[in-house]
């Protein structure tokens, strides 16, 4: 179960960012590049050597790993469908925040090792966003926790304990939710732009400029990881209302995101960087709103 | 008898602390702070580890009734914080005031540390007394001992202020204990803590309860009577802000805890838990969004204390609601959480101080914008204080991370089983966001202080400090690993404390925690593992390949210069753009105008002012000042006038009697 649970999650990790490719090369009419491509670029980059910055300190070399690492523990505390997950306890959904939030903070501090303006404009917005970013969060596993009265993610997301039908309409707001998430914690347009790193979309790509070979590589891995995560996250919410199955969640993952994130880049243009505070303050308007909701249904039960 | 022996052993500290040679003062001192923390430190170990409650003293006299003191489960947690708290901060000032030892007389130098000896035994006597009139007389002499720590650079300016600042609220807060101290002995005719429940039971809870939580607030940094903290710490001695903000707020929590377990009925519980989750709520959102805003060291990790007192209390007052509900469950975490996480605070808050401390005498600086980069010549003070960041951040695998995931379960629980849902959700919202800001304004710190070039001659000529400062910041560090990595172990203990106030048994809370525990722990070193393979892989693939150095990729830019970094300022002015209305922006000098296409040179200097302190600077403000002079006509210094007045006050006395008034 473990390893089925595992390679499948890498299965999905890896599948989005091609699904996305693709996507996108189809709505311009493009043939666009293979499906696997990125994982070519991967092998590449894990065969070049390293150029480091003279004002950068052993922390700078030391982020890829922390970063890769607390992306991996937090991804196996993920269910998909009813495949439990290897790490499951009372919270677990806190501690896959906040391991999250440890890259974070390693990559942000790497940001600054750099002594770039650049570099510190990406830490900077990406530290803000992501702070905002944590209500919402926690606001979902809330909404989670009071539709299905359990409070780990193997649990909530668990065949047995099925949330009711009456919370479908705060099931699908939810996967809404953790879809626009999955746009703010993976760089993606609107919030930004996984293409360039040029002053007016400097989050995240601008923050890894001074990493090279293996170090990217790593910190690509992770961030395929870290949407893979979010992704699944709103695919078993969305299969919670109809099939709770591994072989439904985790296609469903992959075509979520890979379509949703494909359409949205060939559609829209990128936030003004005002707009992204208000972007994220939506969200969490609307995971309070989601959580709202599932209090009022569940004040019905009283009633019926 | 009591105070008489007490005073006997003030005289016998001052004549060694005297006698001693300027060099000797500090091992004087950590003498005495080290001998009776450690004689209580294996008492409260014995405790804490399932012994009987430990009687410690008892007097009788004429005016003040019965006292006494003693070491129960909740005391020894206490207890053991503050030994740790003091014994590390007198181990750091040896070597952080090396410096000032030349400049200081003999006798300034005993003054400091008899405060220091004197401030550290009275928190202990203040955690282990019963309440009453022994509490009230080691919480004075821990205020004054205090006051005296801050004055320790009485020459500047700035110091006197926020030391009579300080003096004056905690003064304000101590009239205030007094007035509900002296409420409870007329109400039941004892003073001590054990009479509460009765007090509370026969009228009404919620006026005492509201004297005790401003009381007791006011020494805890609760908003908004916060404002002392962020003056005091950057006006006092590094290892007096480490004490200060690591331990001695704690006595605050400690106060508010003992009076929150007298509590009973549900309506009771309940009221008092919105009260203090509110007030938590508050003071933790207040204290990181002004931290974040903040560009001196020790101002930012003084903001930070006042939110950490927040999450505490959000902690405090899920425990209060779970209580009301009768979920035990809600109640062991939130409490639980409260608890770790007071103790939690206490390490990595000295931790980090000592840290700051530091970075002061290297770089003659604690201004933002006048550090950067010294993390390479100060390759362990910036180690350590970045372990501290991890933990304050809440980040697995350390402390931090432990008492707060407690913490989230407790709400969680709550939201799963639907007792109190809203008011868990708001504490769930306003935690996370918390926890987030506190990243960002860490990651600030961080990244300006120790990282990226040095902005000023002084940060590039650090070099790293004497060991026994590496020592005293060890001690902390002990406790972070020793809480993060063993979670199931330090949680046992801290739930035993919370045993007063909690109706399950301890072996059935325990019972309760271990699964959750153990698998956080056991994350924990999946974590550690993880990251040290990968980074083991990542160092054998680049082993035989080439690794050049260069500059940092300026974007094409190729005069990029130091003063070009992003700055202190500049990486929370998002937050501040999207949260303008809580801080006041007082800008000195002139900005670069949005015409100028080749600017000359310009000084804009920035600050950042709490509204609460406006409070302070109000017209009532002015209006005792008037009156204040007024009443100083009273003070002739005439000796037969003094006399006259005291004939005054017995003749109202008497008159008062005669008509019934008293």
């Amino acid at each position: 179960m473990t390893a089925l649970h595992t390679l499948l999650l890498l299965l999905v990790a890896l599948a989005i960012p091609g699904v996305i490719n693709r996507t996108r090369a189809c709505l311009a009419g493009r043939r666009g590049i293979r499906f696997l491509q990125h994982l070519y670029d991967l092998r590449l980059r894990l065969r070049k050597g390293a150029v480091y910055s003279t004002a950068t300190t052993a922390l700078f070399r030391t982020t890829p790993s922390v970063y890769l690492g607390a992306a991996i523990v937090a991804s196996l505390m993920i269910p998909i469908g009813d495949l439990r997950p290897a790490i499951s306890f009372d919270g677990d959904f806190v501690c896959m925040a906040y391991l999250l939030a440890l890259g974070r903070l390693a990559l942000v501090l790497a940001a600054m090792d750099t002594g770039s303006a650049f570099e510190g404009m990406g830490a900077s917005r990406e530290a803000l966003y992501g702070a905002l970013v944590e209500p919402a969060l926690m606001l979902v596993a809330g909404t989670l926790a009071l539709a299905t009265g359990c409070t780990s993610l193997a649990r909530i997301f668990d065949p047995a304990t099925l949330p009711g039908a009456r919370y479908t309409i705060v099931l699908l707001l939810t996967t809404y939710i953790l879809l626009k998430i999955v746009f703010t914690e993976s760089g993606r347009v609107p919030v930004d732009d996984p293409r360039t790193h040029l002053e007016l979309t400097m989050i995240h790509e601008v923050m890894c400029l001074d990493y090279c070979g293996v170090d990217l590589a790593m910190i690509q891995l992770a961030g395929w990881l870290k949407t893979a995560i979010f992704s699944l996250l709103a695919a078993d919410t969305l299969a919670a209302t109809f099939c709770l199955r591994w072989w439904a969640a985790a296609p469903l993952a992959v075509a979520l995101t890979g379509l949703s994130v494909g359409v949205v880049e060939s559609t829209q243009a990128r936030n003004k960087l005002v707009r992204n505070t208000i972007f994220i303050l939506t969200i969490v308007a609307l995971a309070a709103l989601a959580f709202f909701t599932g209090y009022l249904l569940q004040l019905n039960i009283g009633l019926a | 008898m009591f105070f008489l022996y007490i005073l006997f052993a003030l005289a016998i500290i001052t004549a060694a602390i005297c006698v001693a040679p300027p060099k000797a003062k500090a091992w004087t001192a950590l003498a005495f702070i080290g001998g009776v923390s450690a004689l209580l430190a294996v008492e409260a170990i014995g405790v804490l580890a399932g012994g009987e409650t430990a009687r410690l003293w008892l007097f009788e006299s004429l005016a003040l009734g019965c006292d006494t003191g003693s070491l129960d489960p909740l005391s020894a947690l206490f207890v053991l914080l503050i030994a740790v708290g003091a014994v590390a901060s007198t181990i750091y000032s040896h070597g952080y005031l090396r410096h000032a030892r030349d400049g200081k007389s003999p006798a300034h130098l005993s003054l400091h540390y008899l405060s220091l000896t004197v401030m550290s035994l009275a928190m202990l006597g203040v955690v282990t007394s019963d309440g009453g009139y022994s509490f009230l007389f080691f919480w004075e002499l821990m205020t004054v001992a205090s006051f005296l720590l801050i004055l320790f650079d009485a020459e500047r300016r700035e110091v006197r202020r926020a030391a009579l600042a300080y003096l004056i609220m905690m003064h304000i807060g101590f009239v205030l204990l007094v007035i509900g101290f002296v409420r409870l002995q007329v109400a039941t005719g004892s003073a001590s803590f054990a009479a509460l429940p009765s007090c509370f039971a026969a009228d009404g809870f919620l006026p005492l309860l509201l004297v005790f939580l401003a009381g007791f607030g006011m020494k805890a940094g609760m908003f908004p009577m916060h404002v002392w903290l962020p003056e005091a710490h950057p006006a006092a001695p590094s290892h007096v802000s480490a004490l200060m903000s690591g331990v001695m707020i704690k006595t605050g929590v400690y106060g508010i805890l003992r009076v929150i377990a007298a509590l009973d009925t549900p309506e009771a519980l309940r009221t008092t838990g919105l009260i203090v989750l509110a007030a938590g709520i508050a003071t933790g959102l207040w204290g990181v969004i002004l931290a974040a805003a903040q560009n001196d060291v020790k101002r930012l990790l003084a903001y930070s204390s006042i939110e950490n007192i927040g999450v505490v209390l959000i902690g405090l007052g899920i425990a209060l609601l779970g209580k009301a509900a009768g979920n035990p469950a809600m109640t062991l975490c939130g409490i639980a959480g409260a608890l770790l996480h007071t103790l939690n605070h206490s390490f990595f808050k000295s931790l980090l101080f000592f840290g700051a401390g530091n970075v002061l005498t290297q770089t003659g600086t604690t201004s933002l914008d006048a550090l950067g980069g010294t993390a390479k010549n100060m390759p362990l003070t910036a180690l350590l204080f970045l372990i501290g960041t991890a933990a304050i951040c809440a980040l697995p695998p350390l402390n931090g991370f432990v008492s707060e995931l407690l913490i989230y379960s407790g709400m969680f629980k709550g939201i799963a089983s639907g007792s109190d849902t809203l008011a868990a959700a708001a504490g769930l919202t306003a935690l996370a966001l918390i926890g987030g800001i506190v990243v960002l304004a860490f990651a600030k710190l961080y990244g300006t202080v120790f990282l990226g070039a040095p902005r000023s001659h002084e940060a590039a000529e650090a070099t790293e400090v004497d060991n026994f400062r590496i020592v005293a910041m060890a001690l902390p560090l002990a406790g972070i690993l020793f809480v993060g990595l063993f979670p199931a172990q330090a949680v046992g203990f801290v739930v035993r404390a919370a045993g007063c106030f909690l109706r399950t048994p301890v072996a059935a809370a325990q019972w309760l925690l271990t699964p959750t525990l153990t698998a956080v722990a056991r994350t924990a070193w999946l974590l550690i593992a993880v990251v040290a393979v990968l980074a083991a892989l990542r160092r054998r693939a680049l082993r035989k390949r080439t690794i050049a150095q260069g500059p940092t990729w300026g974007c094409g830019f190729t005069a990029p210069n130091i003063r070009m970094q992003y700055t202190g300022e500049s990486f929370s002015e998002g937050l501040q753009s999207i949260m303008p209305s809580l801080t006041q922006q007082n800008g000195e000098g002139d900005a670069v105008g949005k015409s100028e296409i080749f600017p000359t040179s310009h000084g804009f200097d920035i600050r950042h002012k709490d509204r609460i302190d406006n409070l302070f600077s109000a017209w009532w403000v002015e209006l005792l000042h008037q009156i204040n002079q007024r009443v100083m006509r009273l003070r002739t210094g005439k000796i037969n006038h003094y006399i006259l007045f005291a004939l005054a006050f017995l003749i109202l006395i008497f008159i008062l009697s005669i008509f019934n008034l008293l």
